[in-house]
């Protein structure tokens, strides 16, 4: 068996190959994109929601929910991003239900990938929020000795976000797949629908967390803000 | 080797795909749609409430508008009340007045019909007295009427009273010293110089000739009278016939239809006749 969906090769061209974790990937981004089309383009601002529109509205409220509590900030900015996070890995984990299908999430490759973006998406909103010199201040406090400290643990919770999915995704497989051997009835089935539950709580932790880094890169210029509105 | 820099780059921009694709089909819209929902929904409870505003002062203005009818409806409704009475009583006096002139017609009318039918019921009990009397006299007396009403005419002539003779005298005095006889029957020569006689006695003194003239009346029941320059003497049946005539008439309203006055108005006709 293979632990690693990168290294099963669908195709390649020289340099160029598509290996399962890319096909799976792009198979989702296919289907979120066309589902989200299929839905957004007949909704309708009056009378009755038809329940997928319903369904789209819940979730997109929820995450607002969510980032709103978080951030303690409007939601506006960072819900493509943190929305994007939460429904990609979310979804790319419950199909794992579907017999053949390899998730994306358990190849180190794609959270590392997201974790990394989260990474640089930390100073981009950073930056934005408060400008430049204020968001690299932030390294500096609460002096300036404590600068490699602060560039350790942005580094490493880029890595414990990476891991964290990784080993709790390639995990599920690799117990169903182990669980198979020796039980191959019910058990198996018992333990994907736990797979389901950590992978939904996964795609949670992921966002969240994402959001937390986010918020707290922007958050001392609203605390300074509101300290000068005082 | 477990992380693949190839497959991560792949990814790391598979990521942002992801999220420009889902960015422009997902939250875009949804976020639109929603706020649009909102704001027709804050829309819609503006024209609501406008409308519920306006509603209000339209059912304020409604309300106003039937007191005001109400109002009107009452006051024409009383003048109409007020118009319809004067009316009734107008009406009712008109009629009041009607039926009394009605009855007071029908009244006089009935009057008369009382008093031409007394006039004529006298009539007739004078001559059916004067013809009971004749017979009477006739059967029982067996001399005639005329004869005895002659008696006692004369009877009465020569008992006038002073004052009657002398306005009598002055009568004829008056007259050319001419008298009328007028009587109901023939009276014959012989009574006429009789009467003459006797007033030549009664007027001795005179000493003018006296002239007689003799007219027969049949007006006079079994009568004779002597007139003389508006002053007359007689003696008929007349003064008989009107105890007869008020008995009758006494009876005729006790039997009659009920005088409001409770008197009796033919009493004074009766007089007069």
């Amino acid at each position: 068996m293979t632990i690693n969906p990168d290294e099963i090769i669908y195709f390649q061209m020289g340099w160029f190959k598509i290996n399962a974790t890319i096909f799976f990937t792009w198979l989702i981004i296919i289907f979120v994109t066309f589902g989200s089309w299929l839905i957004t383009r007949k909704m309708t601002s009056e009378g009755p929601l038809s329940r997928w529109q319903n369904l789209l509205e819940v979730i997109v409220e929820v995450i607002n929910n969510q980032i709103r509590e978080v951030s303690r900030q409007e939601p506006g900015p960072y819900l493509p991003f943190v929305g994007t996070l939460f429904l990609f890995i979310a979804i790319s984990n419950v199909l794992a239900i579907v017999p053949g299908y390899i998730a994306p999430t358990s190849s180190l490759s794609t959270t590392a990938a997201l974790a990394i973006s989260v990474f640089i998406a930390v100073p981009v909103f950073g930056i934005a929020g408060q400008g430049v010199m204020n968001y690299l201040r932030q390294y500096l406090q609460p002096t300036f000795f404590m600068l490699p400290f602060n560039i350790i643990g942005e580094l490493s919770r880029t890595l414990a976000l990476a891991v964290r999915l990784y080993g709790n995704m390639m995990s599920g497989t690799v117990i169903v797949a182990i669980l198979l051997t020796i039980t191959p009835l019910i058990f198996p089935v018992v333990m994907q629908a736990l797979g389901l539950l950590t992978g939904l709580i996964q795609a949670y932790i992921f966002a969240i967390l994402a959001m937390v880094y986010i918020a707290s890169a922007s958050q001392v210029h609203q605390t300074l803000e509101k300290k000068s509105e005082q | 080797m477990i992380i693949d820099w190839y497959t991560i780059i792949f990814q790391i921009i598979n990521f942002l795909i992801l999220v420009f694709l889902l960015r422009h089909f997902f939250y875009g819209p949804i976020i639109k749609m929603m706020d649009d929902r909102e704001r027709k929904i804050v829309e819609r409870e503006e024209e609501a409430e406008a409308s519920r505003r306006k509603a209000e002062q339209e059912t304020e203005a409604y309300r106003q508008k039937n007191e005001e009818l109400e109002q009107k409806q009452e006051e024409l409704l009383d003048k109409a009340r007020s118009d319809a009475e004067e009316e009734k009583s107008e009406l009712l006096n008109n009629a009041r007045s009607e039926v009394d002139q009605t009855r007071r017609r029908w009244e006089e009318a009935l009057e008369r019909e009382k008093e031409a039918f007394i006039i004529e019921l006298r009539r007739r009990i004078g001559l059916q007295a004067c013809l009971l009397a004749r017979h009477c006299l006739d059967d029982l007396a067996d001399a005639r009427l005329e004869e005895l009403i002659w008696n006692q005419f004369m009877a009465k002539i020569g008992e006038l009273s002073d004052h009657d003779r002398s306005e009598l005298e002055k009568g004829f005095k008056a007259n050319d010293f001419r008298l009328n006889l007028s009587s109901a029957f023939d009276a014959g020569e012989d009574k006429i110089k009789d009467l003459k006689k006797k007033l030549k006695v009664i007027y001795s003194d005179s000493e003018a000739e006296l002239e007689l003239e003799y007219k027969k009346d049949s007006a006079l029941i079994c009568g004779l009278e002597l007139e003389a320059g508006g002053y007359r003497v007689s003696w008929n049946i007349d003064s008989y016939l009107e105890g007869i005539e008020a008995d009758i008439l006494k009876e005729l309203n006790q039997v009659g239809p009920v005088e409001d006055n409770g008197e009796v108005p033919a009493g004074d006709q009766s007089e007069n006749s």
